[in-house]
């Protein structure tokens, strides 16, 4: 919908882009720093407390290093770990670490500093978010100061997969201890950055770690950090951050594809997205509550929905049109079976669907079976993106004829209310790096309680979680993909791509499987 | 006039009390908390359910709405404002200093649209219907209409892109120009209107043309004995443009990153976290009462035909 907030900030943008290009001021900063700019102002780096998007990207990407990273094909490979064994049993993994690395404050990296991370997430006290992501998780010891031990409750195949998120990255232990609550305001890592300052709701100020040993070798840069210092910039109007992507104020900075718009094919910008993006937007339903309880029914719908228009009205383009159940930037994603077994969009094939289950309309308007209209309601977070793909899904089932009404409201009131039966149909987005993503959203009961049991999803659904070995586990993970497109459980509709514009001057940015910044890689050319 | 300031300050007291009631009732119909929105999304709630757990007891979220109200009340008699559930650092701590960047802020806008709208009003008045009062009242009308973030784009669009002379996301004292420029020349517009509006009522009255008989020079006459008349209503409008300021500067303050109140007022609710809405909402509804009171008291001192009765 065009409101009068976004026509005014797109004539604005018009307007800036027919002044043409514009001359590029001198930089504010030296050479050797970059301004990046961050969306909104974390609310504390300190990864035990907060795993958010930008929690995440900030310490990610310059300041924690993990025990392992993810390499192209999502295989987890070593990092700070120098290899690892897993029991027979599948219930205890052991890494041996790699030696010489050193934090921020001198102390060196050690087993402890592993067992503390973990202990403090374990501990039902620091009430984390990360305690959830690894529950069959029962301890951690440090045989010796270069040897850690994983126990769990059963084998729990993620784990190695999530130990390259930056929630599972290491603190200092002597910081974090010294520092008390304080230490979310100076975190303390091993990465090629050090925190400097923070100035509240302005900007994060990073400079170069003297000590850096890079561990990581899919890094270009194999030294010390090109750049001297890092300003991760809090702005949050996409309108002023393309006016400082102009006077170069920013380097780097992530945008939307209607703010991304001025900068497409000027040469003085690089616009990159990420291919390897873990988001699904999809619909999934009420399956406890006829029609939708009927397989067919959900398959009639899913041939409904033109995703490539989908994806044009809310990304611009930007994305990928998903026809599989997991998004394709998962470890495991399998095309062959998306291909075979999905819904393109065919709407003549949902009518003919519609029509053989009793769905039927005499005047081409909205069907009716028994009496009852094929009137429903579909819900959403509100966001831009989600109302734009709303208003296409709305128009391609009216074609199909069924009658949809809309309903959003914001993130933290549409999710909950998910759980009350008194809906039909959603359109939701998840992001996660592991596959395992399917077992929280589709493994019975569901993530909204309405899955009834299903042996063949559920047992290839566990099947994949607990096989330890990454190939034999893809295997399990494309089982359990054919499973739940089958019993056409989920609407995948897309995978869209984030976008960040960088200045031509801005060499080596680009991001890792998971999504992070190889910050020792980025360089700022002379103007 | 001190019994008269005691009575107000005791009347206030029902207001923040009425004021604090609403906000918890808005909290008890609103199916979520900060907890369940920090944790939501993000994992499996079943594996959560613990840490859930803690934290809502922790802040008192798994109490019925009155329960929460009453501890509120009490720690907030303590003088204590309580803990941020998303932030977890004290609320005191993240308002105090935005409170005063806001201040700052509305202040120097405030200030701005005073000299800005008085001038030109004044100008449009004494040169009624000539080419500058028609050019003013017309600036005038476009102030009136155009949003504040939309004015405030526009400036960065001319002032850093254009023409280069500032940054766009300015360091150092120079910071606020920006932000204060696009708050304070919107607020001017109003000002002016009625600054030329009272500006020529005042002009006709009889005390002015016994001025001009006695031979008081044109610019003597506007400023000395019109102005000062002219400037009582043109009070009763800044008192309610300061509330119009707080409110537009939740927009400008993200546009331009300014760290004041707003943009955390924003986020709070975003964010579900009640601890730190309810503190911004409080503070606001103080700042109010303590603007409208200050004009009242202002009023009686400039115009000595009003009186106050205790």
């Amino acid at each position: 919908m065009l409101t009068r907030r976004r026509l005014l900030i797109s004539s604005l943008a018009a307007a800036g882009a027919a002044a043409g290009p514009l001359p590029i001021a001198a930089r504010a900063a030296a050479p050797g720093s970059a301004n990046i700019r961050i969306e909104i102002d974390p609310e504390g780096l300190y990864n035990v407390q907060s795993i958010s998007l930008i929690v995440s990207n900030v310490l990610g990407g310059y300041l924690l290093e993990r025990l392992v990273y993810l390499d192209e094909k999502g295989e987890p490979k070593p990092w700070l770990a120098d290899s690892w064994q897993t029991s027979d049993d599948g219930k205890v993994i052991t890494f041996k670490l790699k030696p010489g690395k050193t934090f921020h404050d001198a102390t060196p990296f050690n087993a402890e500093a592993v067992k503390l991370l973990f202990d403090t997430i374990l501990d039902p006290n620091s009430a984390s978010p990360s305690k959830g992501i690894i529950g069959p998780l029962e301890k951690v010891d440090a045989v010796d100061d270069m040897t850690v031990r994983f126990t769990f409750s059963k084998p729990f195949a993620p784990f190695l997969g999530l130990l390259g998120q930056s929630f599972f990255g290491f603190n200092s232990p002597t910081a974090v201890k010294a520092a008390g609550s304080a230490y979310a305001r100076h975190p303390v890592g091993t990465g090629p950055f050090m925190f400097k300052s923070w100035t509240p709701g302005t900007e994060i100020v990073l400079v170069r770690n003297p000590n850096f040993k890079q561990f990581r070798p899919d890094a270009a840069n194999q030294g010390l950090p090109h750049l001297e210092s890092v300003t991760l910039r809090v702005m949050t109007e996409e309108g002023v951050v393309a006016s400082a992507l102009q006077t170069g104020e920013l380097d780097i900075a992530p945008l939307t594809a209607d703010a991304m718009k001025p900068f497409d094919g000027d040469a003085e910008y690089v616009i990159i997205t990420d291919k390897h993006a873990k988001n699904l937007m999809f619909m999934e339903f009420d399956y406890k509550k006829a029609p939708f309880s009927d397989r067919k029914f959900r398959e009639a719908i899913s041939y409904a929905i033109d995703r490539a228009g989908v994806l044009q009205a809310a990304f611009g383009g930007d994305g990928a049109i998903a026809l599989g159940p997991l998004s394709r930037g998962i470890p495991g994603y399998d095309d062959a079976i998306a291909k075979d077994d999905g819904t393109p969009y065919d709407p003549a094939k949902a009518k003919e669907i519609l029509d053989s289950l009793g769905w039927v309309s005499k005047d081409g308007g909205t069907r009716s079976k028994d009496g009852v209209p094929a009137h429903f309601t579909v819900r959403s977070y509100a966001d831009g993106t989600t109302e734009r793909a709303l208003a296409v899904i709305q128009a391609n089932l009216a074609a199909v004829g069924i009658q949809v009404d809309i309903g959003t409201a914001d993130w933290g009131s549409f999710y909950p209310a998910l759980l009350k039966p008194d809906w039909d149909m959603d359109l939701n987005r998840w992001t996660w790096s592991d596959p395992s993503v399917m077992s929280q959203l589709f493994r019975s009961p569901g993530h909204r309680q309405l899955l009834p049991p299903n042996a063949a999803i559920d047992s290839a659904l566990d099947a994949a979680d607990g096989e330890l070995d990454f190939k034999k586990r893809m295997q399990d993970v494309s089982d359990a993909q054919k499973a739940i497109l089958e019993d056409r459980l989920i609407l995948p509709i897309l995978t869209d791509w984030p976008i960040t514009v960088t200045r031509k001057v801005v060499e080596g940015y680009r991001l890792d499987y998971l999504g992070y910044t190889y910050a020792g890689d980025l360089k700022i050319a002379a103007d | 006039m001190g019994r008269y300031l005691i009575r107000r300050l005791l009347l206030a007291a029902p207001v923040v009390v009425g004021i604090l009631l609403i906000t918890f009732l808005i909290k008890a119909a609103v199916p979520t908390d900060a907890v369940t929105a920090m944790y939501q999304g993000q994992m499996s709630e079943k594996d959560a359910a613990q840490a859930i757990a803690a934290l809502r007891a922790k802040f008192h979220l798994d109490l019925p709405w009155y329960q929460q109200l009453m501890i509120y009340g009490r720690d907030l008699l303590h003088g204590d404002l309580g803990e941020s559930i998303r932030l977890r650092r004290p609320v005191v701590d993240e308002i105090g200093f935005r409170y005063v960047n806001t201040l700052i802020l509305t202040g120097v806008a405030l200030a701005i649209a005073l000299v800005v709208g008085v001038t030109t009003g004044v100008i449009a008045a004494a040169k009624r219907n000539t080419w500058l009062d028609v050019t003013a009242t017309t600036v005038a009308l476009f102030g009136i209409s155009m949003p504040a973030f939309f004015f405030g784009l526009l400036l960065i669009l001319v002032v850093s892109v254009w023409l280069r002379l500032l940054p766009v996301v300015p360091h150092g004292p120079i910071a606020i120009l920006l932000p204060a420029l696009s708050l304070g020349l919107i607020e001017a517009a109003p000002i002016s209107r009625v600054t030329r509006t009272s500006m020529i009522d005042v002009l006709r009255r009889d005390y002015i043309r016994a001025a001009r008989a006695r031979g008081a020079g044109e610019l003597s006459l506007i400023l000395r004995h019109g102005l000062p008349n002219a400037l009582l209503v043109v009070l009763t409008v800044v008192g309610l443009q300061i509330g119009n300021l707080l409110g537009g500067a939740f927009i400008i303050e993200t546009i331009f990153s300014w760290h004041g109140i707003g943009e955390l007022a924003v986020n709070s609710i975003k964010w579900r976290d009640f601890t730190l809405t309810q503190a911004i909402i409080l503070v606001s509804a103080l700042s109010y009462l303590f603007i409208n009171l200050a004009v009242d008291v202002l009023y009686a001192w400039l115009d000595p035909r009003v009186e106050i009765q205790a």
